[in-house]
């Protein structure tokens, strides 16, 4: 091992120190902080796209291509490929989110702050990417959890956000707690903690029955991050509540890591039902199976009916992204590499989508247009780019063809089909689900585009408010690379395959 | 360690957990839920140096590693909470989870 690396952490690192020691030292200006976060974010970012092996980019790689996917053993953490592409996923949130609050009012309180903690929240994530002990895990996950508590209070004068801090607080301690006790029991029936313990290098069960009641906890306790239903009631609230360049970073980012966290901990037991069906934890790999795709059937479906009676903005997209982590979900309960390609797919299409139309929502509101949906009426003819951007961004997340999102929901459930039984009905409702949010998305497109503004509301007005040339930057990038993936995804997505069947090889 | 049977320890941590998380669900006072938080994790450290020391074998130690780790988390948690808490009090002069309802709708 070398600290060589852990480069790209290392460097959000010391853009967060940097950062507070400015704060300390009294410079604060919103240019200079976030201009560090922006510089580490990318810098970080650069390497991680190097280490996936991208050519041209040979010479900055960090992790030597020979320490990438290696098989499973017991270890703290461990490179693979697949980790890569999420990291890849999170500091492209992370940079977005930094870069579009550029456009903030400069004279702001609290700039160190909010780009500190999103460096260090990043930084968590990163962690996850490349854990290969739970507890590893679950601490990363923990670094993660702690600063975006604090990201969501940080406008410490704004009672709603302090109590969705408190509201996120109080359900991520649950969570954690239950992670932890899971994690203690699986230690009791396994002796380690490690993957390489709790898959393929079993040594020893105790306790069938611990382990059981373990990864159960750990559902629920990872099912809080991810969102899933019945997990899921604090999201909504704590999206609304928090600032909307926080909700922006919690939907593309740490819901992310929790995904990846499921494939860390589940897919364990899931492939060792393949390659060694007699092994103790395959032997409830095939309830756990039916577990998440129930999980995943439920988070869908709850996700959209409740989006589609919501009438502020905020709140449909923050149910609109319950749901997408439903089809996630299908991508662990199938397992088979093509789903896990689709998953991470969708994870990574996931970022331009929910991050850029979160982001959309702050510009507006920035533009002094109201939270609710009928407020946004009339919008597309004052600001056709922008509401042309947004509209990209819903068609995606609804799965209209030549948008991004059609493709990773095709190549999701069509690896939900191909593997046969039950599966095909995650497709199914996977499908169903699909057009029932197109009823959604298209009322808040026939409310941009067709509908005349109210004479009272601030759209029928001059609209005098400014959005900020780096957000604008950021938000046209998100719809072009929505378009562009949707039209060419070939180059990405065939990483992204080769990745996933690694990641499976690894695992069996 | 002959006093007590994994049976009996894991009802302990169980009862532990349980407490934990019934204070963290129905708790009004913020403070008095940062300690059910406290009781909650402070179960799973029970498990973890418990298990440790009862297979005996090499992950022994790694058990009572992670029991310290664990203990630093729940401090840690707690800090956070406090932060919160402290702005919460500034902005209404009370610490009551109940009261908290600018979100209801």
């Amino acid at each position: 091992m070398s600290l060589a690396e852990f480069l790209p952490e290392i460097l959000l690192l010391a853009g967060a120190l940097l950062i507070f020691l400015f704060d300390v030292l009294g410079r604060r200006r919103l240019e200079l902080v976030g201009g560090v976060a922006a510089l580490s974010l990318g810098g970080a970012l650069l390497l991680v796209v190097a280490d996936l092996g991208v050519s041209g980019l040979a010479a900055i790689r960090t992790v030597p291509a020979g320490s990438v996917d290696l098989p499973l053993a017991p270890s703290l953490y461990a490179f693979t490929s697949l980790g890569f592409v999420f990291q890849v996923t999170f500091l492209l949130a992370g940079l977005f989110v930094a870069v579009a609050s550029l456009s903030r009012p400069s004279d702001e309180k609290g700039a160190s702050v909010f780009f500190g903690l999103l460096l260090i929240a990043t930084l968590g994530m990163m962690l996850v990417a490349v854990a290969s002990d739970l507890i590893f895990l679950l601490l990363a996950i923990e670094v993660t959890s702690l600063s975006t508590y604090l990201l969501v209070a940080y406008p410490r004068r704004d009672e709603r956000s302090l109590e969705a801090a408190m509201k996120f607080f109080i359900i991520g301690a649950l969570s954690t707690a239950l992670s932890f006790f899971g994690a203690s029991l699986l230690f009791a029936a396994y002796g380690g903690t490690s993957f390489y313990a709790l898959g393929p290098g079993v040594a020893f069960v105790g306790f069938p029955l611990l382990a059981e009641i373990g990864y159960g906890l750990l559902i629920a306790g990872l099912g809080f991050k991810v969102t899933a239903v019945p997990f899921h009631a604090w999201a909504v609230d704590v999206y609304d509540g928090a600032p909307t360049d926080v909700a922006a970073f919690l939907s593309g980012g740490s819901k992310k890591m929790g995904i990846f966290a499921f494939f860390l901990v589940f897919l364990g037991p899931i492939l060792l039902l393949r390659s060694a069906p007699d092994a103790l934890p395959a032997t409830f790999g095939a309830s756990l199976q039916l577990t998440l795709g129930i999980l995943a059937v439920l988070t869908m479906t709850v996700g959209n009916v409740l989006a589609l009676r919501q009438k502020e903005m905020k709140r449909m997209l923050a149910y609109s992204s319950i749901s997408q982590a439903g089809y996630m979900l299908i991508g662990v309960a199938v397992g088979t590499y093509p789903a896990i390609a689709g998953a991470a797919f969708q994870v990574f299409a996931h970022v331009f989508m929910k991050t850029g139309a979160f982001l959309v929502v702050a510009a507006v509101a920035g533009l002094g247009v109201g939270p609710l949906i009928e407020d946004w009426k009339g919008l597309g003819a004052k600001r056709p780019a922008l509401s042309v951007a947004f509209a990209l961004m819903l068609l995606s997340l609804a799965g209209v063809p030549l948008t991004v999102g059609f493709v990773s929901k095709f190549v999701l459930f069509s690896a939900a089909v191909e593997a046969q039984g039950f599966y095909v009905w995650l497709a199914v409702a996977g499908l169903l689900n699909s057009a029932l949010s197109v009823f959604y998305y298209a009322r808040v497109l026939k409310a941009i585009f067709l509908d005349r503004p109210d004479p009272t509301s601030p759209v029928a007005g001059p609209l005098t408010g400014r959005i900020g040339l780096a957000r604008s930057a950021v938000i046209a990038v998100a719809a072009v690379a929505i378009v562009g993936l949707g039209i060419y995804p070939g180059p990405v997505l065939s990483g992204i395959s080769t990745a996933a069947s690694h990641f499976v090889g690894i695992g069996a | 360690m002959s006093a007590f049977s994994p049976a009996g320890l894991l009802a302990l941590s169980g009862a532990l957990l349980g407490l934990g998380l019934f204070g963290i669900l129905t708790r009004r006072n913020f403070i008095l839920l940062l300690i059910s938080v406290e009781i909650a994790i402070n179960a799973a450290v029970l498990n973890f140096v418990y298990f440790a020391a009862f297979s005996g074998s090499s992950s022994a130690l790694s058990g009572q590693a992670i029991a310290v780790v664990l203990i630093g988390l729940a401090a840690t948690e707690v800090a956070v909470g406090l932060a919160i808490v402290l702005g919460l009090n500034r902005l209404r002069g009370s610490i009551n989870v109940a009261e908290a309802s600018a979100l209801r709708r």
